[in-house]
């Protein structure tokens, strides 16, 4: 894995009172074994990457508890596992990254909802939405609604997410409904510190197993006619027992406040955004006590109709601070208010912004405004609406002042297989005209970006060869499709590979085989090399193809630019029918480089001969067109001012930070670029016969050589 | 302690892989020491994967034991205008951060790195795309409270050390936190396998931040040839020149002297003689002669399979990859170099009729841009050493090749092209010097900025001179088709620019 969670396995032993100190995510995780889990799984992607994580480096522990962790094949596999608690007594979580997760977990999680739990199931979704967000920004909160399951969104501070996942679980037991848990990115990456109490086991887990299964009992499958009864449950008895243990347990709290006319209604994931807001403007102070009066929902889902009458009552107008589109409380606060025939005014959106996320500079702006509609006794609205404007004013004048700044997003790493591989695809495009690439999620995403800018669409994880299904019939060329090996663990083997072949479609497909997921973190997949110890045998992509049936099917060193583009030309012009897979081969450099970096070290401090390589440019051959860096991209491939005198424009460079994987040789040679680039290596604790040859070439080369010639011509 | 007291907030612009988690675990760790209540938090994502990303904290500048029990509700996000101290490890993303509005004169301190991770965009300019990095600094000076510029990426280098240790040195330096500077030291220095590394660098930082002087971003080093005596003469020569030349003549005679003799150089003064000339008549001002100079002694010194070789073999060369490698004098080194000639390199030093008959037949038989030698040299050893050697010692035949002489052709149109604009109008004539900068590179790259040359000579430049396009907008025309050529690899704006200064050239012939 990219990061090690040695240290953070040591504060999930912490006991009763002991202080623990960590990301929120961590918390989370700690939690769970506060909890009593007897199981707990997922699938990784940020921002809940590292819960998982973190429990796989945590197996003693885990051991010690006898919970049980399964690194799920996709959120799908997670969302099932929960069945267990439909039969069972037992406590289970399980995490992904939200909405996409979600969306995939989907007809378990259906399937699950229907027939309710005994033991507390939670599901922890990263709520992968604004900023740093890597997915279609929708709300999982629809999927809350459709499935009855309650949704908890925390105030963003560790003893209120700690809180929310144990009471998730009593709430889940006390309402029968599997539990939903919302982080958002920075919540889950927030560091903070609360009182940790001592692990406790399951009351039933692989130190304390069942005896016997569960009776057959009908009422716990989702089949009909049953399913007809729970939908009937689930309304009538798990909701309003949802709502009473969410009112009894004071989920969702009420800070008052002197201005009591109007008040602010707030998921309780925007709480410091808010309080911030209302500080800056003078209604609030550091430590949360606010003028205007708030209720918090850290459940935002189901409301509880008499907590939000008794706020509302009395108040001429409130403030609902609710991110994301549709705006589902709104509208429920707004019928739950007429049917009270209570005229309290609602704003919300409008007031703010209908989608994306709530900044603090939004909040700023959404408060004024509805100060500014509300006019609340002893608050100058207008002043504020003035401070609030200048301050937005003064951010755009200094926009203006910067200019236009080229945005910089996430790359391919320095050597990574992947990127000689899109260097191919544009060779190709670049001979043989452009092709419609059908791309997939993952680090090879990153091609949509320059220098490459590949890339006709992204319809979800392991979907790219599907979503090319219907293209490749209406296209004079094939289509190609890219798929990472997470992704085609994922489903791609599936919705794509099977499907593909079972309808005889005639399309490329590239499999990135890196062995990891990478760009969740190095995750391991079912075909890593040498997987988690302890885990599965590991499977093989070759093999699985063949056995499918792909007939077209080769294997390339990713590295090997010009072999990956003569392939590729193979694969769109051979006349043979069906799928052809194209497997490119190459391992994630990042988990490359810290193996092999670890053995150079112990080699060099063991006085072994090691040899080190980079690459390099001549700079005074290089006339500056960098055509290069729009074959390749890399980090470590940049400009610098050229040395020559008489030439202004800068000239490529190669940097530190070079790792040697080749491809700058395999572009300028592929590409007939120039002869600027070089392979530099030099020899760590040389042989004896290393020295003894290299004495004598340097000798007779600088006798051929002379002392002659000048700097660089 | 009253409501008075607040966070101070602290955000952190770096890009993903530097480290910037571990710098802000640090600056939390070294609060939690001084037990001050702070939080931080990221959006690390993808951005891990050197995108731009940011780290946000806020530090109670008061023991928790002082708060009275009291909890501070803490900011997970920075607010417009509500930042005390920006650390920049990059200057351009230092400035995306005053674009956002977490940058203002009435609060914020930036430290901020004046080394530079070129954008993909300025990387990827077929000329000079970077952004100008004086005008960035500038930015920062000027939204600022105070700005500390530091050349971290030096730093780092001279230190053996990751920049996230040299900010988290400078943070100290700045002695805006009230943490000491040990607390900072004790921390960094604490656990993990590279501290010794890490406390290097944090002294590094710390000095380099108290001693406070910001650096300003530093000009380009310059490799300035060195004269031989047998050039004497012709140096001399080039004395009667207009002072503001000299230096860059000089630069040119002693390259050309190097790439060919200095019979060679001495043509080239000759040249440059004729420009100033040029120059004088149309009272350029001495920039046309400045321009046409330049060009010409690069035009002159032209990329051929020789002058390849010649800079390969250079002793001068292999001890810089040397140098690079940090190889001590002991350790083997192996260079290997990758040519891919074709046949117009081939052809380019043959003598030019056999050249001729040759590439007429490779058109023929559509051999040119698919047949190709691919050559890895291991200049290392002698043998590659020696081919080297023998295709730099082809320089003597140079004057017969089929290129070179091809080369004297193009370059006497230019200068007589130059000549008959000048007498137009002297920024024409300077704009067609600088046409000269289209024609570089080798292989495909040398070939698509000929053709851009030559079109542009052919669409503009002849119009222009036979005052068929306007002089009053020949000059911008040029200018414009220039720039087209360099904008895309595809030639698809310069194919527009073209045919748009057509329009004009016909709709001038119609009037």
């Amino acid at each position: 894995m990219e990061r090690s969670f040695k240290h953070e396995v040591q504060s999930l032993k912490l006991g009763d009172g002991e202080i623990f100190h960590g990301e929120g995510i961590l918390a989370v995780t700690k939690a769970l074994l506060q909890s009593g889990v007897s199981y707990v799984g997922g699938y990784q992607g940020a921002p809940v990457s590292h819960l998982l994580d973190v429990l796989v480096d945590a197996k003693e522990t885990m051991d010690g508890l006898g919970v049980h962790l399964e690194t799920c094949a996709n959120e799908a596999s997670a969302a099932a596992m929960l069945g267990a608690s439909i039969n069972y007594p037992i406590r289970g979580a399980v995490t992904w990254k939200s909405i996409v997760g979600t969306n995939v977990a989907a007809d378990a999680l259906s399937n699950l909802a229907s027939p309710g739990v005994k033991g507390g199931a939670l599901v922890i979704l990263g709520e992968d939405y604004g900023e740093g967000a890597s997915v279609i920004q929708e709300r999982s909160y629809a999927y809350a609604m459709k499935c009855t399951m309650p949704l908890l969104d925390p105030r963003p501070d560790l003893p209120s997410i700690v809180r929310a996942v144990e009471e998730g679980f009593d709430l889940s037991e006390a309402s029968h409904a599997p539990v939903m848990l919302e982080l958002r990115i920075r919540a889950c990456h927030v560091t903070g510190e609360f009182a940790a109490k001592a692990n406790r086991p399951g009351t039933h887990s692989a130190l304390n197993k069942f005896n016997a299964p569960a009776p057959h009992d009908y009422n716990r499958l989702s089949h009909p006619p049953v399913t007809f009864v729970q939908e009937r449950l689930k309304v009538e008895e798990r909701l309003p027992a949802a709502r009473d243990f969410i009112r009894a347990h004071k989920l969702n709290e009420i800070f008052a406040g002197d201005l009591d006319e109007i008040g602010i209604v707030v998921m309780g994931g925007l709480y410091n955004v808010l309080v911030r807001a209302l500080l800056r403007l003078g209604l609030a102070d550091l430590w949360g006590q606010s003028r205007i009066p708030i209720y918090c929902l850290n459940a935002v889902y189901p409301l509880v109709p008499e907590e939000v009458r008794e706020f509302c009552t009395g108040k001429r107008a409130v403030l609902v601070v609710e991110e994301g589109h549709p705006d589902y409380i709104e509208q429920q606060i707004n019928v739950i208010l007429r049917r009270a025939d209570i005229n309290t005014r609602v704003e919300g959106k409008g007031t703010l912004p209908p989608a994306g996320e709530y900044t603090a500079e939004i909040m700023l702006k959404g408060l004024a405004a509805f100060l500014a509609a509300a006019r609340p006794a002893g608050v100058a609205a207008d002043a504020i609406v003035k401070a609030v404007d200048a301050l937005i004013g003064r951010k755009d004048e200094a926009a203006r002042d910067v200019g236009h700044l080229p945005a910089r997003p996430p790359t391919f790493c320095t050597g990574c297989p992947e990127r000689p591989v899109f260097s191919a695809l544009k060779l190709l495009q670049r001979e043989t005209g452009p092709a419609h690439i059908s791309t997939d999620i993952g680090c090879h995403s990153f091609a949509t970006f320059a220098p490459f800018s590949m890339g006709n669409s992204i319809l979800g994880y392991g979907m790219s060869l599907a979503a090319a299904a219907a293209v490749g019939p209406n296209l004079a060329k094939r289509p190609i499709s890219v798929m990472g090996d997470g992704g085609f663990w994922h489903n791609g083997v599936i919705t794509g590979v099977v499907s593909s072949l079972f309808n005889q479609g005639d399309g490329v497909l590239i499999v990135m085989q890196n062995g990891y997921a990478s760009a969740t973190g190095q995750q391991y997949l079912p075909s890593s090399a040498g997987a988690r110890p302890g885990g599965a045998a590991t499977m093989d992509i070759e093999r699985t193809l063949k056995a499918l049936g792909v007939r077209w099917l080769k294997t390339v060193r990713s590295y090997s630019v010009a072999t990956m583009a003569k392939t590729l030309r193979q694969a769109m012009t051979t006349k043979a029918a069906g799928l052809k897979v194209i497997i490119a081969d190459g391992e994630c450099q990042l988990a490359r480089q810290r193996r092999v970096g670890a053995d150079d070290a112990a080699r060099l401090a063991a006085g072994r001969r090691v040899i080190k390589a980079r690459y390099g440019v001549d700079d005074a051959i290089c006339t500056g067109d960098h055509s290069c860096i729009r074959l390749s991209g890399c980090p470590s491939l940049t400009v610098k001012p050229s040395p020559d005198p008489l030439r202004t424009d800068p000239v490529a460079s190669v940097v530190d930070s070079c790792v040697g994987c080749g491809l700058c040789g395999e572009v300028a040679h592929a590409a007939v670029l120039c002869p600027s680039f070089y392979r530099a290596e030099i020899v760590r604790n040389p042989s004896w016969w290393d020295r003894a040859i290299d004495r004598i070439r340097r000798r007779v080369i600088a006798r051929l050589g002379g002392a002659a010639g000048t700097a660089a011509a | 302690m009253t409501a008075e007291v607040r966070p101070l907030s602290i955000l952190i612009a770096a890009l993903g892989g530097e480290g910037g988690g571990v710098l802000s675990q640090w600056i939390v760790a070294a609060a939690a020491r001084c037990g001050f209540p702070a939080q931080s938090t990221s959006i690390p994502g993808v951005a891990q994967r050197t995108g731009a990303t940011t780290y946000y904290l806020e530090i109670m500048p008061v023991p928790a034991p002082e708060l009275g029990g009291r909890r501070p509700v803490m900011a997970l996000m920075p607010g417009i205008g509500d930042v005390d101290l920006l650390l920049a490890t990059e200057l351009a993303e230092a400035t995306r951060q005053i674009a956002l509005g977490f940058v203002t004169p009435d609060r914020t301190h930036v430290v901020a790195s004046l080394a530079r991770s070129y954008i993909m965009p300025e990387k990827m300019a077929m000329a000079d795309g970077r952004l100008d990095d004086t005008r960035l600094a500038a930015l920062v000076a000027r939204h600022a409270r105070a700005s500390l510029f530091l050349d971290l990426e030096a730093l780092a280098y001279e230190s053996g050390a990751m920049v996230n240790a040299i900010m988290l040195g400078a943070l100290a330096g700045t002695g805006m936190l009230t943490i000491p500077i040990e607390t900072f030291a004790a921390v960094i220095a604490e656990g993990s396998r590279a501290a010794d590394a890490n406390l290097r660098g944090f002294r590094a930082g710390l000095a380099a931040a108290q001693r406070g002087q910001s650096e300003m971003p530093r000009s380009p080093t310059k490799r300035w040839r060195l004269g031989t005596a047998d050039l004497a003469t012709v140096e001399a020569e080039a004395a009667t020149l207009p002072e503001s030349l000299r230096p860059l003549v000089i630069e040119g005679i002693r390259r050309l002297a190097h790439y060919q003799d200095a019979d060679y150089a001495w043509d080239y003064v000759e040249r440059v003689k004729r420009a100033v000339a040029i120059d004088a008549a149309a009272g350029a001002g001495g920039k046309l002669a400045q321009a046409a100079a330049r060009h010409l002694a690069l035009r002159m010194s032209f990329e051929d399979v020789i002058r390849v070789a010649q800079v390969k073999s250079d002793p001068a060369r292999l001890a810089r990859i040397r140098i690079e490698l940090g190889a001590a004098s002991g350790d083997p080194v192996r260079v290997v170099e990758y040519f891919k000639p074709g046949i117009d390199e081939l052809c380019s030093i043959l003598p030019p009729a056999l050249a001729r008959r040759i590439l007429a037949l490779a058109e023929r038989r559509g051999w040119l841009g698919r047949v190709y030698w691919g050559m890895h040299i291991k200049t290392h050893t002698v043998a590659g050493y020696l081919r080297l050697k023998a295709l730099a010692a082809l320089r003597r035949y140079r004057r017969k090749t089929h290129r070179f002489q091809a080369e004297q052709r193009e370059i006497e149109t230019w200068l007589a092209a130059i000549a008959d604009a000048a007498a137009l109008s002297p920024p024409l004539a300077l704009e067609i010097a600088e046409c000269a900068n289209l024609i570089k590179g080798y292989g495909d790259t040398w070939k698509r900025g000929m053709a851009n040359y030559r079109a542009i000579f052919e669409h503009v430049v002849r119009p222009a001179l036979a005052r068929r396009l306007p002089v009053a907008i020949a000059a911008d025309a040029v200018a414009n088709a220039r720039t087209a050529a360099l904008a895309d690899p595809d030639g698809v704006r310069f194919g527009a620019t073209l045919a748009d200064i057509e329009k004009r050239t016909v709709l001038q012939v119609a009037e």
